[in-house]
C-alpha cells in the first residue's frame, strides 16, 4: 500500500505547528505540498485522523485552489503567466513553445523524465516584463518563443551546477561617502537585478570603493530595470538604466574610485583600467545612464504623486530605523494619542478616501459601520489577494513599503476597536509574504505592533495568511469563507462582513493601497489629501501601466488625470510604428475605453460612464495589433476559469458566453451568437450573486459596444488585427531573399529551407508562433486575414 | 416586525424572515431548486430571484433578508425572463432525458417506457390503462403499425430494439380476451355535443377520447358500421375483423351515439351539423378537392385547410383530423390525430384558450457515445430481442423479460422533478443555450444509491444534509466553476457516503441526480451478443 511507502510522520508534526481547527485547513495543505510536492492521499487522510477537519472539508477545499496538485509534479515547475499585459504579448505562443519543447502531448504537463511540469499561472504580477515565465523560483522576463529552448537549457544547467553561495545581506552604513541604491522587487529581479546586485557587492568588496548598498522598494520604472541609482558623495545623483551584471563594474568604479587602486589590484584589472580610462569605456558607462532631467525619467515621474508610494526608490523596504526617521508611525502616534477613535473615523471622512480595491465604497462608512457593530470582538483584514491579471500595485505596496501597510492597518484596528489583524496575501507573492513576516516580526520588537502599542493600552495581534490560488477569494465573503478554513465561495451580502464577518464577528476589509494611504493622511490631514482629485474621487490611484506603452511601469497620479495624459505623457504614448487604440481600465471587471475616450478622466463615476471601473489599478494599453475580440475572450476565459461554480449564471452563464466568444474567434461564429452573447451578458451581470460575476460581462460588453465592427469582421471569418490564430496566414512576399533565417527559426518546420529563393510557409504546419515574422531581416513575412 | 409588498400586496412578518417566507406567508409560490427548510440558503440555483423595485437588483428570495418598506417585483415579465434563463442555463448543462426518445418518435408519444415497467412488474391490468391513455386502438395498431416507436428506441443503436408493438399488442390481447376488458373512467356530462363525421381510426380515436372528457358523441359514417380505412388497408391475415370488431365495441361502450349511412355532403349539411353541436370534427379520411370545395371551405394540396396545432378549419367551431388534412399518414398518426383533435376541442367547447396539445416539455441528450450506451445497458435487462412465432403470444415471462430489456431511458423523476415543473411553469426552452455537454454516467451502479452527475444542479443539499448529519464520509464538491463536481471524499461510494441520511438526500434532491436503484443490474458479459 502506497500509505505505508509514505513517511507521514511530517503530517503529524504540521498538525502539531498548525492546530487541529478547522481554520487550519489551507496552512496544513500548503505545508504538505511544500514537503512532498503534491497532496498525497494517505497525508490527507492522515490530517483527518488528527484534527476536527473533516474528509469533506479538505477534500472540497484542497480541490478549489487551484495551486494545490493530487498528482505528483516534474522536479521543476514552469509557470507560465497569463496575465493580460502577457496574454496580448504573445504569452500563449510562449506556453505553446515551452510544451513543443518538451515534448508534451495535448493535456499533458509534465515531460516524459519527470523533470519539468508545465502549468499557467494567472498573473505573476510582472506586467511590466511580459510575457513572463518562472521556473521554480526564477523569474524571467520579456521571453519569446525563440527564447524558450535557451530559458530551459540554462535552467537545466543551473540546476546541475553546485548552488551559488548565498547572497550577501545588503549592507547599509550610514554615513558612508557614497549610495549606490538598487531595486529588488520581484519584477526588478525578474529582470536581472539580483545579479546586478550581486556583482555590485562583489565589485566593491573586491575594490574597497567607498559607497554602500542599499536595496530600495519599487521606483516603478519597470521599463528601465534592472535600474541603479548611484548617490555621489557630492550628493550628485545619476541613474543607469537596462544594467547588466558586466557593466557593473565600470559603472560602480567611474564614481567611487577605491583608495590605492593600482597597488591592490592584479595586472589583468590594471590592463582593464587602462580601457577604462579610455573613451570606449565612458561610452559603455554613458550609454546606460539616465537623464533626469529628460523625458524618460521626467516624463515619466513628472507627473506622479506619490502617497501610497512616498519616497519610491529610496527607502530600504524593511529599515524600519529609516522608515521611522521618515516620519514614520508618526500617524498612527497621532491617532493613539490626539484623537478618540469617532475623529479618526472622521479624519478618514474628510479625506474623501474610498476602497481601492474596486469597488470605491467610502472608507469612513465601512469603518464607522465596524465600529458600531455589536461585538467585542472585531477583525481588521488586509485584502493582499490581488488577482486582476495585469495589475501588481498591492504586491509592489507590500514588497516596498510593508511598514506603510501595517502602520494603516494598526489605524484602522484602533479606528474599529479590533484586537486582531491578519494580512490575507495570496501565495504567487513569495516576496511580499517574506517581507511582511519580517516587518510584522521587527515592528512587534520595537513594540509598533503586538501588545501595548506606543506604550498605549492598544494591543492588536498580526498575522500574515497566504491564499493557495483563487482569485475569487478578493471578494470579501469568499476572503472570509477561505480564512475559515471553507472552499472560498462567496455568500450573499447582506449581512455585510463590518457587521457579520469572520467567525461571524464584525470585520474590517480594507484593500492595501486604501491601508497605505492612511499614514500620509493622518500626517497631512485629511484635508489635503481630498484637495487632490475630483468631486467624489479624492487623492491618489496607483496603477499598473503596461502593455503596448513606450514606458510601462507602476505609477501613482492624482484623481482626475486623464487616460490619455497617463498613455502619452507618462507612458511615452504607443510603440514605435503602431497606433494607440484603446486602454483596458480594471481588468477582468472593467472594459476597454477606446482611444476616442482617452480624455475620460480617472474618476470611479467617470470610468463607469464609459463602461469601465476604476478597478484595482490594472491599466494595460492596447494598440492596432490587438484584437478586441480575443482581448474581451481572454478576460471573460479567465473569470469563467475563476468563477466558484456556486450560483448558477455565473457557473453557466460564463461558460456559455465564453463558448460564443471562441465560436467567434475562430471563425465559426454564427448569426444569432452576438445577440445571444448580449442578452447572457446582461442576464449574469444582473442576476449573479457577486462581484465577480455581476461584473464579468464588462470586457464582452464593453467591446461590444466601441468596437462591433470587429466582432462583425470575425462573423465574416477576418481577424482585422491579424491575432485569431485560426483566422490568419502567414505569407511570404516578394521581398524575400532567401536568407533561411525564418526556416531555420521555424520550430515545427513549417518553411522549407530554400536558400536564396523565395520562402513559403506550409499553413498546415504552421503554429502561428509569429517567430518568422519577428526574425525576417526584409519585414518579408505578412500575417494575411 | 418590517412589512414589505410583494407583487404590490402587503405583509407583515417577523424580523429576520426572508422575502421567500414572506411570499409563503402571502400564498405566493416563489420558485426554488436550491433551498431546503432547516438548511442555510445555497444561493446557487438562481431561479428564485425576484426585484427589488427600490435597488433594482435581482436578489435571491430564499437569501433575501426582509427590509421594513421593501417593495419586491415577483410575477413581472422581467423576473420570469430572469428565472427562465437561470432554467434554461441549468437544462444546456442537463445530461437526462425527461421522456424517453421512444415518447417522440411514438406519434401517440404514448408512455412507453411505464407500459414496460409495468409488464415487466406482471401487471397487465395497469399497462393496459397506460397504453389506452393515449392510444384508443392498441390491438389494432399492435398489428398494422410499423412501429416507429422502435426505429427510436435507444437500444437500436446497441443491439435490436424493445418490441414494443408486440409488447403492446400482448397487453392488449390479453385484455380483450380478459372477459372484463379495461374502460376508463369518463368524466362527468359535460353537457357539451360533439358530432364527428368519419369513423376510422381518426374518428374512433377521438370519440373514445372526447367522451372520457365527459363530452356527448355523435359518430357519423356513410358506411353502415365504423372502421374506415381498417376494412380495406390491411388484408384479414394483417388484421382479423374479430380483433377490430372488439376493439371499435370497446369504443362504443363509452356511449358514443351512431349515425351510420349518412353522408354530410355539402355546405348545407355542414351548416346543420355545426348549427345543432357544440362542436364538429371532419375525420372521413383523405377526400377530393371538389368534396372541400362543395362544403364551402379552403383546401391545400393535401387537403382541407387546417391549424396543425389545433387541428382547427378556418371555420369557428368545426375541426378536421387525420387524412383529411394529410392525405397519407400511418395508422397510429390518425389515431394520435383523433386523440389531440379530441383534446383541443374539449378546450374549445369548455371556454378555454385553443391552444391545442401542446408539445410536452423535455430535455435530451440526443445522439450517445459508445461508453454512454454502456452505461444505459448496465442498467437494463440482458435479453434477446424477440417476439412470438407467428400465430402464438408471448408467455407472460417472455412478456416480462422482453419489456425488461428497455433501458429506461427516461427520467425516474419525471413528474416529479422541480427543474422540469419550473421549466414547463416559465415555459424554459432546453436547447436555448449549446454548449460543451457533459458526459451521461451513472456513478454506484451496484450500490443502493445511484448518481447521475449529469442531473446534478449543484444545489449543494446533499453536502449539507450529509455534513448535518455528520456523516463520517459525507459529500462535497470538488473542483470549481463550470467544472465542479459532487463527490464522494477519498474515491469513496455513495453508500459509504450517506451511510444514515441516503433517504433524506434522496428526497431532497431536486432532480433525480440521487435516486435509489430500481434495476437488479446484469452483467455485461451476460448480455446477449447484437442480432
Amino acid at each position: 500500500m502506497i500509505r505505508s511507502e509514505l513517511d507521514l510522520n511530517y503530517v503529524d508534526e504540521i498538525v502539531v505547528q498548525c492546530g487541529t481547527r478547522r481554520e487550519a485547513v489551507v496552512p496544513i495543505l500548503q505545508a504538505i505540498q511544500r514537503h512532498y510536492r503534491y497532496l498525497p492521499q494517505p497525508a490527507l487522510m492522515r490530517v483527518c485522523e488528527l484534527t476536527e477537519i473533516t474528509p469533506a472539508d479538505i477534500t472540497g477545499v484542497s480541490t478549489f485552489y487551484t495551486h494545490f496538485r493530487h498528482q505528483p509534479v516534474g522536479r521543476h515547475v514552469i509557470h507560465v503567466c497569463e496575465g493580460t499585459a502577457c496574454h496580448v504579448k504573445g504569452a500563449e505562443l510562449v506556453r505553446d513553445a515551452v510544451a513543443l519543447h518538451l515534448g508534451l502531448a495535448p493535456g499533458q504537463d509534465t515531460d516524459a523524465r519527470g523533470e519539468f511540469t508545465l502549468q499557467s499561472v494567472a498573473c505573476l504580477g510582472c506586467c511590466t516584463l511580459a510575457p513572463v515565465v518562472q521556473i521554480d523560483d526564477v523569474t524571467y522576463g520579456r521571453v519569446s518563443p525563440r527564447s524558450v529552448p535557451q530559458m530551459v537549457a540554462e535552467e537545466r544547467h543551473a540546476r546541475s551546477a553546485p548552488p551559488a553561495a548565498a547572497r550577501p545581506a545588503p549592507n547599509s552604513r550610514p554615513g558612508e561617502l557614497g549610495e549606490i541604491r538598487i531595486g529588488l522587487g520581484s519584477c526588478c529581479q525578474a529582470q536581472g537585478s539580483g545579479r546586478v546586485h550581486d556583482e555590485i557587492l562583489a565589485v566593491l568588496s573586491e575594490s574597497g570603493a567607498p559607497a554602500a548598498v542599499k536595496r530600495v522598494g519599487c521606483i516603478g520604472m519597470c521599463h528601465q530595470t534592472p535600474l541603479v541609482q548611484l548617490i555621489t558623495p557630492a550628493g550628485e545623483s545619476r541613474f543607469f538604466s537596462h544594467v547588466r551584471p558586466e557593466d557593473v563594474r565600470s559603472i560602480v568604479l567611474r564614481h567611487f574610485r577605491p583608495p590605492g587602486l593600482v597597488r591592490r589590484l592584479g595586472y589583468r584589472f590594471a590592463r582593464w583600467l587602462d580601457a577604462f580610462y579610455s573613451n570606449e569605456a565612458d561610452d559603455a558607462v554613458e550609454s546606460h545612464a539616465l537623464d533626469v532631467g529628460g523625458q524618460a525619467v521626467c516624463g515619466f515621474l513628472g507627473p506622479q504623486k506619490h502617497i501610497a508610494t512616498e519616497c519610491c526608490g529610496d527607502l530600504d523596504p524593511l529599515d524600519l530605523d529609516e522608515y521611522l526617521r521618515h516620519d514614520g508611525f508618526a500617524a498612527l502616534r497621532r491617532c493613539l494619542r490626539e484623537l478618540d477613535p469617532p475623529s479618526i473615523v472622521d479624519e478618514v471622512r474628510r479625506s474623501g478616501l474610498r476602497g481601492r480595491g474596486g469597488g470605491g465604497f467610502p472608507t469612513y462608512i465601512k469603518w464607522q459601520k465596524a465600529r458600531a457593530a455589536a461585538g467585542d470582538t472585531k477583525y481588521v483584514v488586509c485584502n493582499g489577494d490581488e488577482g486582476d491579471p495585469g495589475a501588481f500595485m498591492d504586491r509592489m505596496l507590500l514588497e516596498s513599503f510593508p511598514y506603510r501597510v501595517i502602520e494603516g492597518m494598526a489605524i484602522a484596528a484602533l479606528a474599529i476597536g479590533a484586537q486582531e489583524a491578519i494580512f490575507y496575501i495570496r501565495d504567487e507573492y513569495p516576496l511580499a509574504v517574506a517581507r511582511i513576516r519580517e516587518a510584522l516580526e521587527r515592528c512587534e520588537q520595537h513594540a509598533l505592533i503586538g501588545a501595548g502599542i506606543l506604550g498605549s493600552g492598544l494591543n492588536v495581534k498580526f498575522r500574515v495568511a497566504e491564499g493557495a490560488g483563487a482569485f475569487i477569494c478578493g471578494e470579501e465573503t469568499a476572503l472570509i469563507n477561505s480564512l475559515e478554513g471553507r472552499r472560498g465561495t462567496p455568500t450573499l451580502r447582506p449581512p455585510y462582513p463590518v457587521e457579520t464577518g469572520l467567525w461571524d464577528r464584525p470585520t474590517l476589509i480594507n484593500n492595501v493601497e486604501t491601508l497605505a494611504c492612511l499614514p500620509w493622511i493622518f500626517r497631512h490631514g485629511g484635508d489635503q489629501f481630498a484637495q487632490l482629485g475630483t468631486g467624489a474621487s479624492k487623492g491618489t490611484k496607483v496603477f499598473a501601466l503596461a502593455g503596448k506603452v513606450v514606458r510601462g511601469g507602476l505609477i501613482e497620479v492624482a484623481m482626475g488625470i486623464t487616460l490619455r495624459q497617463i498613455v502619452y505623457d507618462i507612458g511615452g504614448g504607443a510603440l514605435p510604428g503602431r497606433t494607440f487604440k484603446a486602454v483596458q481600465v480594471g481588468g477582468p471587471s472593467g472594459g476597454c475605453v477606446p482611444a476616442s475616450l482617452a480624455d475620460t478622466p480617472v474618476d470611479y463615476e467617470a470610468l463607469v460612464q464609459v463602461g469601465a471601473i476604476m478597478g484595482s489599478g490594472g491599466l494595460v494599453v492596447l494598440d492596432n495589433t490587438d484584437c478586441m475580440v480575443d482581448i474581451a475572450r481572454y478576460f471573460l476565459r479567465f473569470t469563467q476559469e475563476q468563477s466558484c461554480g456556486k450560483c448558477t449564471l455565473c457557473r453557466i452563464g460564463t461558460k456559455r458566453m465564453l463558448e460564443i466568444m471562441d465560436r467567434i474567434c475562430t471563425g465559426q461564429g454564427r448569426p444569432g451568437d452576438l445577440e445571444q452573447l448580449e442578452q447572457l451578458a446582461h442576464s449574469v451581470a444582473a442576476g449573479s450573486i457577486c462581484g465577480l460575476g455581476k461584473t464579468a460581462p464588462n470586457p464582452v460588453l464593453s467591446t461590444l459596444k466601441y468596437f462591433r465592427d470587429e466582432y462583425e469582421a470575425h462573423l465574416q471569418g477576418k481577424c482585422p488585427a491579424g491575432k485569431c490564430a485560426a483566422l490568419i496566414r502567414y505569407e511570404i512576399n516578394q521581398a524575400c531573399i532567401g536568407c533561411t533565417l525564418c526556416a531555420q527559426h521555424c520550430p515545427v518546420h513549417a518553411i522549407p529551407l530554400t536558400p536564396y529563393r523565395r520562402h513559403a510557409v506550409n499553413m498546415d504546419l504552421c503554429t502561428r508562433c509569429d517567430t518568422c515574422r519577428q526574425v525576417c531581416p526584409m519585414q518579408a513575412v505578412d500575417v494575411v486575414s | 416586525m418590517p412589512t414589505l409588498t410583494i407583487d404590490g400586496q402587503q405583509v407583515e412578518v417577523p424580523a429576520g424572515a426572508t422575502v421567500l417566507e414572506a411570499a409563503e406567508k402571502l400564498g405566493i409560490e416563489i420558485p426554488a431548486l436550491c433551498f431546503l427548510q432547516g438548511y442555510e440558503p445555497s444561493t446557487s440555483c438562481l431561479v428564485c430571484v425576484v426585484r427589488n423595485r427600490q435597488t433594482g437588483q435581482y436578489v435571491p428570495a430564499c437569501a433575501t433578508r426582509v427590509v421594513d418598506g421593501m417593495e419586491i417585483d415577483n410575477a413581472t415579465e422581467a423576473v420570469s425572463a430572469m428565472r427562465r434563463t437561470a432554467l434554461e442555463l441549468l437544462l444546456s448543462d442537463h445530461v437526462g432525458d425527461c421522456l424517453a426518445p421512444c415518447f417522440f418518435a411514438c406519434p401517440a408519444h404514448m408512455d412507453i417506457p411505464l407500459m414496460l415497467r409495468q409488464i415487466g412488474e406482471h401487471n397487465l391490468r395497469e399497462a393496459i390503462a397506460t397504453i389506452k391513455q393515449d392510444i384508443a386502438l392498441p390491438a389494432v395498431l399492435g398489428r398494422v403499425c410499423p412501429k416507429p416507436c422502435e426505429k427510436g428506441c435507444r437500444r437500436n443503436a446497441a443491439d435490436n430494439p424493445v418490441a414494443v408493438c408486440e409488447l403492446k399488442r400482448f397487453v392488449a390481447d390479453a385484455d380483450l380476451a380478459s372477459g372484463d376488458p379495461y374502460q376508463p373512467a369518463c368524466q362527468p356530462d359535460s353537457g357539451k355535443r360533439v358530432a364527428i363525421v368519419g369513423a376510422g381510426p381518426t374518428g374512433l380515436a377521438a370519440a373514445y377520447y372526447l367522451r372520457r372528457l365527459g363530452h356527448a358523441c355523435v359518430l357519423i359514417d356513410r358506411q353502415a358500421q365504423a372502421g374506415g380505412r381498417l376494412r380495406t388497408e390491411p388484408t384479414p391475415e394483417e388484421l382479423p375483423a374479430a380483433v377490430l370488431e372488439a376493439e371499435i365495441a370497446q369504443i362504443l361502450r363509452l356511449g358514443v351515439e351512431t349515425r351510420w349511412n349518412t353522408a354530410v355532403a355539402d355546405q348545407a349539411d355542414l351548416d346543420r351539423l355545426c348549427d345543432s353541436f357544440d362542436a364538429v370534427l371532419l375525420a372521413c379520411g383523405a377526400v377530393e378537392p371538389e368534396q372541400i370545395a362543395a362544403w364551402g371551405l379552403a383546401a391545400t394540396r393535401r387537403g382541407i385547410e387546417v391549424d396543425r396545432n389545433t387541428y382547427q378549419t378556418q371555420r369557428p367551431g368545426l375541426f378536421a383530423a387525420g387524412n383529411i388534412f394529410r392525405r397519407k399518414a400511418l395508422v397510429v398518426r390518425s389515431t394520435a390525430d383523433g386523440k389531440e383533435a379530441a383534446q383541443t376541442m374539449d378546450q374549445y367547447v369548455s371556454g378555454r384558450a385553443v391552444r391545442g396539445p401542446g408539445r410536452p416539455f423535455s430535455s435530451r441528450i440526443h445522439r450517445l457515445t459508445s461508453d454512454e450506451m454502456q452505461e444505459f445497458l448496465a442498467g437494463a435487462g440482458a435479453a434477446c430481442h424477440s417476439t412470438p412465432a407467428a400465430g402464438e403470444t408471448y408467455s407472460d415471462a417472455a412478456a416480462a423479460e422482453q419489456s425488461n430489456r428497455c433501458l429506461a431511458c427516461g427520467c425516474v423523476a419525471h413528474g416529479s422533478c422541480k427543474l422540469e415543473r419550473y421549466a414547463i411553469l416559465y415555459q424554459a426552452d432546453a436547447t436555448r443555450y449549446e454548449g460543451q455537454r457533459r458526459p451521461y454516467e451513472v456513478i454506484g451502479r451496484h450500490a443502493a444509491v445511484l448518481f447521475e452527475p449529469g442531473k446534478c444542479i449543484k444545489c449543494e443539499l446533499c453536502v449539507k444534509i450529509a455534513a448535518g448529519a455528520q456523516e463520517p464520509l459525507g459529500l462535497t464538491f470538488v473542483g470549481r466553476g463550470f467544472d465542479v463536481k459532487l463527490r464522494v471524499p477519498f474515491g469513496g461510494d455513495m453508500d459509504a457516503a450517506l451511510s444514515k441520511v441516503a433517504a433524506e438526500c434522496v428526497a431532497a434532491c431536486p432532480t433525480a441526480a440521487l435516486q435509489f436503484a430500481r434495476h437488479a443490474t446484469t452483467h455485461p458479459e451476460d448480455r446477449c451478443a447484437a442480432d
